[in-house]
């Protein structure tokens, strides 16, 4: 029996990942929900080989990599992420990740990648019941399921971006929270007070699960980000247009992520510019009468080397949750 | 829309594409025009055999050109939507207004989506032509 370890922050993945290994592959199965869990286990014999998550808190992939290698651990680690940036593959390789394999993680590809590296024969004994048992005591939530669907989409949404920009892109774990609308200038973006704003907002609609997607820009950066873009705006217009097709590129990015994981297709309205050089309370003005509670699924993009940030917020109707967590079941089982 | 399209089914699509009033154009990676519906044939004067094969900036050389091919080359490249807004660009092509009575708009203003067509890699863009200038005309100071 091998030992196995799968490192991965969200339950949804692990149990997908679980889900997709070969039936008839013995091994002894643990679990890991940072770096540093898995590094304590690896230190312990558990794991001789690891499927490793980048984007989780505590110690990310890259860390725990770089620590394997820095305790001289062994351990043959094979990284299942949804941050699909070219650049997320090349660093991977070379902190000595065996293969790179994109989530949701499809059975054949693991398959044929643990074959490649020899670490499955598929002519051995069929054995591992151990897989079954973890599957059911994995109990995964809606905000897990909606962090996790949303998680591998922004890692979509992000390998277009380093594309465009020829930059890195530094991925966070993705927050779900449900909130009062109320409280919403105040929880998302307290931290950023005095700071201004561009804001371009997008409806999306698919299925009746309906929202907004809102992209901030911090003002102080839109100059280095046309740096960046190669672009010179003459004048006000052409920065806006700069701020819309890169919101375009993310928002649609994004959303086509997760409707392809929801099996769905969103209808996208025209973006709008909401507000330039305004604060946030200018910029948000919610529509107090007719929204009580929105889902709020939150993902800040950093571009490493720069001092630039977006903050990319996809708003959901109270209406849509029910419909959400209905589409979203099947993930969850 | 359903799964399977029968073929009655697909001429009524291509009718309702003809009769919707938006403008609906699809053009190949050369720019050329392969899809040219009656919206655009009639605010343009240009009729589908007029406009068939012929690149859109010979047709239109008012067209901002470097702009609409950065747009055009994103969606290609990133397979992502791109979109023009009237308050940043209030046209993609000059369509003069015609309403002569209760017009109060010299031109057409214009919102566009660009849509990137079924293919591995992108081979054709969709662009889809919305008239705004009620918008644009009630926006007005």
């Amino acid at each position: 029996m091998i030992p196995l370890l799968v490192c991965d922050d969200s339950n949804m993945a692990r149990k997908q990942l679980i889900r997709a290994l070969p039936a008839e592959w013995p091994v002894t199965l643990s679990q890991a929900t940072n770096g540093e869990e898995a590094l304590a286990l690896i230190r312990q014999g558990q794991g001789q080989v690891m499927l490793l998550d980048l984007t989780m808190p505590v110690l990310d992939g890259y860390q725990t990599l770089a620590a394997l290698r820095a305790e001289g651990l062994s351990s043959q680690v094979i990284v299942v992420s949804g941050d699909v940036q070219e650049e997320a593959v090349r660093r991977v390789r070379e902190l000595g990740a065996l293969a790179f394999i994109k989530k949701p993680a499809d059975p054949e590809i693991l398959r044929q990648t643990l074959i490649e590296l020899g670490l499955f024969n598929p002519q051995g004994t069929p054995a591992a019941q151990a897989q079954a048992v973890a599957l059911s005591d994995l109990k995964v939530s809606f905000r897990d399921a909606l962090r996790e669907v949303s998680n591998v989409a922004m890692g979509r949404a992000a390998a277009l971006l380093a594309k465009v920009l020829g930059v890195f892109v530094q991925l966070p774990v993705p927050q779900v929270n449900i909130f009062e609308v109320s409280e919403l200038h105040m929880t998302l973006l307290d931290a950023q007070r005095g700071e201004r704003f561009s804001a371009i907002c997008q409806g999306f609609i698919g299925e009746a699960i309906a929202g907004e997607a809102l992209l901030l820009f911090h003002d102080s950066e839109v100059e280095d980000m046309a740096r960046l873009l190669g672009w010179q705006p003459k004048n006000e217009a052409q920065t806006s247009e700069m701020l819309l097709d890169l919101a375009s590129i993310l928002i649609g990015a994004c959303l086509a992520g997760i409707a392809e994981q929801l099996d769905l297709r969103f209808s996208q309205g025209h973006p709008q510019l909401l507000g330039q050089h305004a604060s946030l309370d200018q910029i948000i003005q919610v529509n107090r009468q007719r929204w009580r509670k929105t889902l709020a699924v939150e993902i800040s993009y950093s571009l490493e080397g720069h001092a630039i940030h977006f903050d990319l917020l996809l708003l959901f109707t109270e209406d849509s949750i029910k419909r959400l967590t209905a589409k979203i079941g099947y993930l969850m089982e | 829309m359903p799964a399977q399209i029968d073929i009655k089914e697909v001429h009524w699509l291509l009718d309702i594409v003809q009769c919707i009033d938006v403008g609906v154009v699809v053009l190949d990676r050369q720019y050329r025009v392969e899809v040219w519906n009656a919206f655009m044939e009639n605010h343009s004067g240009l009729g589908p055999d007029q406009v068939q094969g012929r690149s859109l900036f010979e047709l239109f050389p008012d067209i901002d050109r470097p702009w609409l091919e950065r747009k055009v080359e994103s969606v290609v490249q990133l397979g992502t939507r791109a979109f023009s807004l009237w308050q940043q660009r209030p046209y993609l092509m000059r369509f003069k207004s015609y309403q002569p009575i209760t017009g109060q708009a010299d031109f057409m203003y214009q919102n566009v989506t660009l849509l990137p067509l079924a293919g591995q890699p992108v081979e054709h863009v969709c662009l889809v032509i919305y008239d705004m200038t009620a918008a644009a005309v009630a926006a007005q100071p």
